[in-house]
């Protein structure tokens, strides 16, 4: 009877029935919570979100200014009000009813020039919100098109194309890395989790003496197969709750998250990235094992997983050359290796139309490289795991008794 | 047919051969001893024999064939070194064991409580393994060996860390196991052991079969003229037929002289007026034949 299932589901329940596994699970998105909370607090106790004055001496404010918009903790609004005169402002302001007022003066048209009366330097968005005011009026007494208007409150957006057309980028759509960088923190977090359990595992059952037991009760492959699956679905169960909680937030938050509206995802594209996410967990879990069985102790074995971390944190580092440059060489190259194949082959399709066929020689590679990671697992598990005293050296793996591994 | 066939097997790690030609068989139903000193190639030779190492030449036949993850399932082993999982329960622990070497839940329900009750471990079993003392280690670590009721049988120092009671425990427990036809292969250092429970053994020094063969057969192998014996009187200085006499714990060893065998000794004690209460012809004890023949080695 293949033994595999046993030794998974072994090593399912024993992570998922430790304390640590909990607090992870659950401190984690509570960590992200607060960090953003004390982030919004920050910015709220940085910032002055009072409303600010207009007093028009130029004769040129027509509309009366848009303040429907709900201001709450989320999305804080800066209202605007118009005062007859500056007595009136500066009496608002002394009050604390605004937190200061701008004066259009009577040349405004000829110098395009405000002032601006406060006690506190104001925030950058004082600024826009006062000359978006005044351009929206100035547009409206020459009676323009609305949706000119709205075209010139929003932007533009610049596509960039190479000349052959391989090479495209869309230079403004920065929401798109979002997904991306999900992905690359999901890998980060969960490799570094359920691949540091295995780890673990594996020098522990070294250290304990566990191991001879073991070797003399199951094929180390199927022993090996099995200690990946069980810490593989410990990842993917902390995945999958993460995106649960993810989600309900998103639908909590949706009105105060609108930037996400902007990103488009198609099925094809969740479908490749979370394919790479799998097949890189594999990789990174069979690449732990291998570690697992040569080392000696968990303190050692500690010092060697930080390496690890590195490669997949690179796509991070160059993030403008995939933004700017997403077919070129260090994108494509970051693209082919395991441990950052995932973050960066789907930063690359966020941004630019990866081929299909160079889509498949990274599965194709990145499988063939999974499967000769678990073979030399599995050898180094049985040649190593009984050397209780040294460390087992890369170039012995591939010596004479790797054939009856 | 023996049940394990071991053949001319040697086997190197790196310069150093820890298992140079070494040849045995062990027979069904009998207690094997594998004994040798520290470093001598007993360990290497078992872990061959478990198929965790690939001998560098000759072979191993275990139940009629080489190994096979099937006869796994058939095979209990407690090694050297202890090891189950330290932060585990006791029974938990044993229950994962037993499902790797075969057993479905419901066997196990119906024969670890049995165990745990035999070791007189059942009120340490919601325990972890490392708030056990050393003895309730061994005695789980046997456990893990033998649940799963195995045909072939092989440990290594079952006695470590037990005391006399639960030595005799298991003692007993391995003559019963081979009254049921069970084959045991013994390795340990306690040659009185060894000299009450196995049947044959096997004597390894640097690799190497230094001797090999029943027990009895070996001690007549190594027996010599040498007579002990007790006497109602002292004994004088000087006995016709005896070249030497030690004195040992109120006894006395006699050698006899040379073309004097142990029958004719005795007439001639008789003769000599000697009283004699006990008169035995002396067995060397394993323990000789171990430093004799490791020394000659």
């Amino acid at each position: 009877m293949n033994k595999t299932l046993l030794v998974a589901t072994y090593e399912y329940k024993h992570h998922v029935a430790k304390k640590r596994f909990w607090l992870t699970l659950l401190l984690l998105p509570l960590g992200f919570a607060i960090l953003i909370l004390l982030s919004m607090l920050l910015s709220r106790s940085s910032y002055d979100f009072r409303p600010i004055g207009l007093v028009d001496k130029a004769d040129i404010i027509s509309l009366e200014p848009d303040n429907s918009a709900k201001s709450t903790f989320f999305n804080p609004q800066i209202y605007l009000h118009t005062f007859p005169d500056e007595a009136g402002a500066k009496k608002a302001v002394e009050t604390g009813e605004i937190q200061g007022f701008a004066v259009i003066p009577e040349g405004y048209l000829a110098s395009y020039q405000l002032d601006y009366w406060t006690n506190k330097q104001p925030a950058g968005e004082v600024q826009s919100k006062i000359i978006g005011f005044i351009s929206q009026n100035l547009l409206a007494a020459e009676e323009a098109d609305p949706a000119i208007l709205e075209r010139l409150s929003s932007g533009n957006q610049i596509s960039l194309e190479s000349l052959d057309g391989k090479t495209k980028s869309d230079g403004t759509g920065w929401h798109k890395i979002f997904v991306p960088i999900l992905i690359g923190i999901l890998n980060l977090i969960v490799v570094m989790y359920s691949g540091g359990y295995l780890l673990q595992a594996l020098v522990e059952e070294k250290e304990n003496r566990t191991m001879e037991i073991l070797l003399t009760s199951v094929p180390p492959r199927e022993m090996m197969t099995g200690k990946i699956i069980g810490n593989l679905s410990v990842g993917l169960t902390q995945i999958a709750v993460w995106a649960l909680i993810l989600f309900a937030g998103l639908i909590i938050f949706s009105d105060r998250l609108s930037f996400l509206a902007d990103i488009e995802l198609s099925g094809s594209y969740l479908a490749v990235s979370l394919a790479l996410l799998l097949i890189s967990f594999i990789f990174t879990a069979a690449l732990m094992a291998t570690i697992g069985a040569t080392m000696t102790s968990i303190q050692e074995s500690q010092s060697v997983t930080g390496l690890i971390v590195l490669p997949m944190m690179l796509p991070f580092y160059f993030i403008n050359v995939f933004i700017s440059n997403p077919n070129g060489v260090v994108a494509r190259l970051l693209s082919y290796i395991p441990l950052s194949a995932p973050l960066a082959l789907s930063m690359r399709m966020a941004f630019t139309s990866v081929p299909a066929i160079e889509i498949a020689f990274v599965f194709a590679l990145l499988i063939g490289l999974t499967v000769l990671m678990i073979w030399l697992a599995s050898v180094a598990f049985k040649r190593g795991m009984l050397q209780y005293s040294q460390k087992l050296s890369l170039r012995s793996l591939f010596k004479k008794e790797v054939n009856h591994a | 047919m023996s049940t394990i066939h071991v053949k001319n097997i040697s086997k190197s790690f790196g310069d150093t051969q820890a298992v140079k030609d070494v040849s045995f068989e062990v027979n069904p139903g009998e207690i094997f001893g594998l004994l040798g000193p520290n470093g001598s190639g007993k360990t290497t030779s078992i872990r061959v024999i478990l198929d965790i190492y690939q001998p560098d030449s000759g072979s191993v036949e275990i139940l009629d064939g080489p190994m096979t993850d099937e006869k796994l399932n058939r095979v209990g082993y407690l090694p050297e070194e202890r090891g189950l999982y330290q932060d585990v329960e006791v029974n938990r622990c044993l229950s994962y064991l037993a499902t790797l070497k075969g057993m479905t839940k419901a066997q196990i329900d119906k024969t670890l409580p049995a165990w745990l009750e035999r070791f007189d471990l059942t009120e340490h079993q919601k325990k972890k393994n490392k708030e056990l003392s050393k003895g309730m280690q061994q005695k789980a670590q046997l456990i893990a060996a033998l649940i799963h009721d195995p045909e072939i049988i092989i440990i290594d120092e079952p006695f470590s860390a037990l005391d006399p009671v639960n030595t005799q425990l298991v003692k007993d427990l391995l003559r019963e196991l081979r009254s049921a036809g069970k084959t045991i292969v013994m390795s340990t250092h306690q040659m009185n052991q060894v000299e009450t429970l196995c049947d044959r053994l096997v004597l390894i020094d640097y690799g190497k079969v230094l001797l090999e063969g029943g027990l009895s057969e070996i001690q007549d192998q190594f027996r010599t003229n040498q007579v002990i014996i007790t006497t109602a009187s002292p004994l004088p200085e000087k006995l016709e037929g005896v070249a030497k006499i030690e004195p040992m714990n109120g006894n006395f060893r006699l050698s006899p002289a040379e073309g004097t065998n142990a029958q004719d000794l005795l007439g001639l004690l008789v003769n000599q007026g000697v009283r004699l209460n006990t008169f035995e012809v002396a067995t060397p004890s394993l323990d000789e034949i171990f430093i004799q023949v490791v020394k000659k080695g």
